[in-house]
């Protein structure tokens, strides 16, 4: 199927935006780290065409039906999300070195995501419905953005290393300032909450229409809560005790190994209603 | 005495501890670590089941601490309460404080205030004073917001605002929670979940209760009329259906048909297309007639059940094939007569005239197997799950004013300088995303520089 083959470029192209970024951060130079962002925008536009393709090849199959609902879908939309989320990132904050942190999740994501079955199969009842739609893509949104803000919080971690020691030459020594690392750490998470927020509403939501309960404690439910209050200890920590820095970066990337866990631990490790996991 | 003055009063600890955000992140990963737990634990099987991978001791004691069924434990509830608890303090603690500061905002830019504000800006002017101010005034209203004008003394202030919802997004977050919990309360109390099996053409007007020996009248009766299941070609199940009927006071009041994720609701009590089955075995059509043609009605055999045909003897279906000889479906029939043997003999499907040439006074004709379906229905009801919505709502709602609006405020000060000229400064604060904020800054800076001019 041409889908498959546009998301197999995609995972190239992450893979070249990667070792570009990494490699302009080691040969200190900016013109190379350029070359990453056009490498992105260019997986943007394939991923999203993929997206399309694949939407259009369910319908020519008979199908019918938005690709975001068995593992390789979910997957393959996660790298989109981050891809996008990260190039409004570099636009935002003007520096590319954050591409070196954020382009190799997309990439090792694609690289596990063709691992799995790629074929599209047919939903069960229970899976179609508007309210998966909106489920799906808000929680990957969300994941997406915790998985730039865990990037940046690695960095950070580095960076602020390297402070102490006040060093300043090397790869490190071309990283942003901690106080904007330490910035994004938290204003990826604001974006981040929100969706993860409506992400577990739509699925309580869908939940009470296929089967009359909106909460039932299954694996899946209850890893997205945990995923939930991390982050709303996050938020507070930072508001009104001023949690910032190192300890922001390690609640941060606890969120993520969270996240990871909520999204896939739950289906590999646990079991649940999910559709995900089986493949 | 001495001592009191050091140590609050109880009351006033009672009151800290509960206000403390402290304690809401400590309640916050509690939470989260402690949930887990029945992530790896499955909950809620049976005890043989636990039995098989757990020790007895071990056994006992996690469910002397009821991590079978954690979530509904007495200590998680009252992690759940306290953490209500504390949220709820903590807003009550607060909130009037933010509204003080919000209806009484310091529209007065005094030296205090000016050094805690990174945004600043000063500079004299030529000119009288309450010109000036009249100036910047307008200047402020078409750059940012129409500013509060005080005097004092000699001195004139400006002081304007946008974005004053952004301090209430907590307390919508906060008081959403709440909302959330009360309507999770109200439908645990007040409603039910059950679910129930109903064969086609039955009726049910009770269903037994999840979790619980109790059954729920309904009120009311539904009629299963029939069901319906499509596949995909590959024989996976594409969608399946059921056309429900209710009937309340002796006559039907409402019919759908429902699928999975279509449910049907009545009188608040809601059916959900849940799953599926065969009822029994699978039971014979056969319609008889007498050899002239004359129709003596139709019988539904089930597996060797004995059917009587008055005036005639009984009839049995003892055998099915769905090819019989090559030549399609048929019944295999046991016929006994009063003083007679029992003969056997096969009944094709929709092959009546074959029949008609067995030597007897009645005629068969097998119209073909049917197996009696039941539609699988959930049934709750939950008098709590619209109040969970507009706890929901408010949540997204609240999250969106604390985090993407921004309370700036803008102060402009005019006083009569040592050198005769009008003295101006001008400061700013934004309570969020103060990046962006600066680009705003310069912009009401250059308006209201500019003004007069
Ligand atoms: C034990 C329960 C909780 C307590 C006692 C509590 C208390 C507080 C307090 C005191 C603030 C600071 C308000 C200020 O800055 O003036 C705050 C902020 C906030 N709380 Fe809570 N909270 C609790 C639970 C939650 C939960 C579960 C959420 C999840 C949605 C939440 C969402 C927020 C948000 C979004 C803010 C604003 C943070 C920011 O401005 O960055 N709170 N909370």
């Amino acid at each position: 199927m041409s889908n498959v083959i546009l998301f197999n470029l995609t995972t190239v192209l992450f893979g070249v935006a990667s070792g570009l970024y990494l490699g302009a951060l080691y040969a200190k130079n900016e013109k190379i780290a350029v070359a990453g962002t056009w490498v992105c925008i260019l997986a943007a536009v394939v991923s999203t065409a993929a997206l399309g393709l694949r939407w259009y090849e369910s319908y020519q199959m008979g199908i019918g039906r938005i690709p975001v609902t068995n593992l390789y879908e979910s997957l393959v939309f996660f790298a989109w999300a981050v891809d996008l989320f990260y190039l409004v990132v570099e636009r935002k904050y003007g520096s590319r070195t954050f591409g070196a942190f954020v382009m190799p999740i997309a990439f090792f994501t694609m690289l596990f995501a063709i691992k799995n079955d790629s074929s599209i199969q047919p939903l069960v009842p229970a899976l179609q419905s508007y309210w998966l739609h909106a489920h799906v893509i808000t929680c990957f949104i969300g994941y997406a953005a915790f998985a730039v803000s865990a990037g940046v919080a690695l960095m950070y971690l580095l960076k602020a290393r390297q402070e102490t020691a006040k060093i300043s030459e090397g790869i490190v020594g071309l990283l942003p300032g901690t106080k904007m690392l330490d910035d994004l750490v938290y204003r990826a998470i604001i974006w981040g909450f929100p969706f993860l927020t409506a992400g577990i509403i739509t699925g309580a939501a869908w939940a009470n229409y296929a089967w009359g309960t909106y909460w039932s404690w299954d694996p899946k439910e209850t890893w997205s809560l945990i995923v939930w209050l991390v982050y709303a200890a996050f938020l507070h920590a930072r508001i009104t005790r001023g949690w910032h820095g190192r300890r922001a970066a390690y609640l941060s990337i606890a969120g993520f190994l969270s996240t990871v866990m909520c999204y896939l631990g739950v289906n590999l490790v646990l079991s649940g209603l999910h559709s995900y996991g089986g493949g | 005495m001495v001592d009191e003055k050091r140590t609050p009063p109880p009351m006033d600890r009672v009151w800290n501890f509960f206000t403390s955000v402290r304690l809401a992140i400590v309640t916050l990963i509690v939470l989260a670590a402690t949930s887990i737990i029945g992530t790896i634990i499955e909950q809620n099987q049976p005890p043989e089941k636990y039995h098989q991978i757990y020790e007895d001791w071990a056994f006992a004691l996690m469910d002397r601490v009821n991590l079978f069924d954690m979530y509904h434990s007495v200590w998680f509830l009252l992690m759940l309460v306290l953490f209500t608890v504390n949220l709820s303090c903590c807003t009550i603690d607060r909130f009037p404080k933010m509204l003080k500061v919000v209806r009484n905002p310091r529209t007065k830019l005094d030296e205090n205030l000016e050094k805690t504000l990174s945004l600043s800006d000063r500079w004299k002017k030529k000119g009288s004073l309450s010109e000036w101010a009249a100036n910047y005034a307008g200047a402020l209203s078409s750059s940012f917001a129409k500013p509060k004008v005080t005097e004092d003394g000699g001195a004139v202030h400006l002081y304007a605002e946008a974005g004053v919802a952004s301090r209430f997004g907590v307390y919508v977050t906060h008081l959403s929670i709440v909302i959330i919990f009360i309507g999770a309360i109200l439908g645990n109390v007040l409603g039910f979940k059950g679910y129930v099996n109903i064969p086609e053409g039955e009726a049910v007007s009770q269903v037994p209760v999840r979790g619980g020996s109790r059954t729920q009248d309904l009120g009311f009766t539904v009629r299963c009329i029939s069901f319906r299941l499509e596949t995909y070609p590959s024989g996976q199940p594409k969608s399946y259906m059921s056309d429900l009927s209710v009937i309340d006071g002796g006559r039907e009041t409402l019919r759908k048909t429902i699928v999975v994720n279509d449910p049907l609701q009545y009188k608040g009590i809601w059916f959900y297309q849940s799953s599926y089955g065969q009822t029994g075995g699978a039971t014979a059509k056969v319609t008889v007639s007498r050899k002239d043609g004359t129709g003596m009605g139709a019988l539904s055999l089930a597996a060797n059940e004995t059917v009587p045909i008055p005036g005639y003897g009984t009839v049995r279906g003892v055998n099915f094939e769905q090819n019989f000889q090559g030549n399609g479906p048929a019944l295999q029939v046991v016929v006994e007569k009063p003083g007679q043997p029992a003969s056997s003999f096969w009944l094709f499907q929709g092959r009546s005239d074959l029949d008609r040439q067995r030597a007897d006074s009645l005629v068969f004709a097998f119209g073909g197997l049917s197996s009696k379906m039941y539609t699988g229905l959930q049934v709750a009801k939950d008098p709590g799950v619209n109040i969970v919505w507009l706890g929901c709502t408010l949540m997204v709602i609240g999250l969106i004013m604390a985090f993407f609006l921004s309370h700036q405020r803008v102060w402009v000060r005019l006083s009569p300088g040592t050198d005769g000229r009008v003295e101006v400064v001008l400061a700013a604060s934004a309570s969020r995303n103060r990046l962006a904020f600066e680009k705003k800054f310069e912009k009401i800076l250059t308006g209201v520089k500019t003004a007069g001019q």
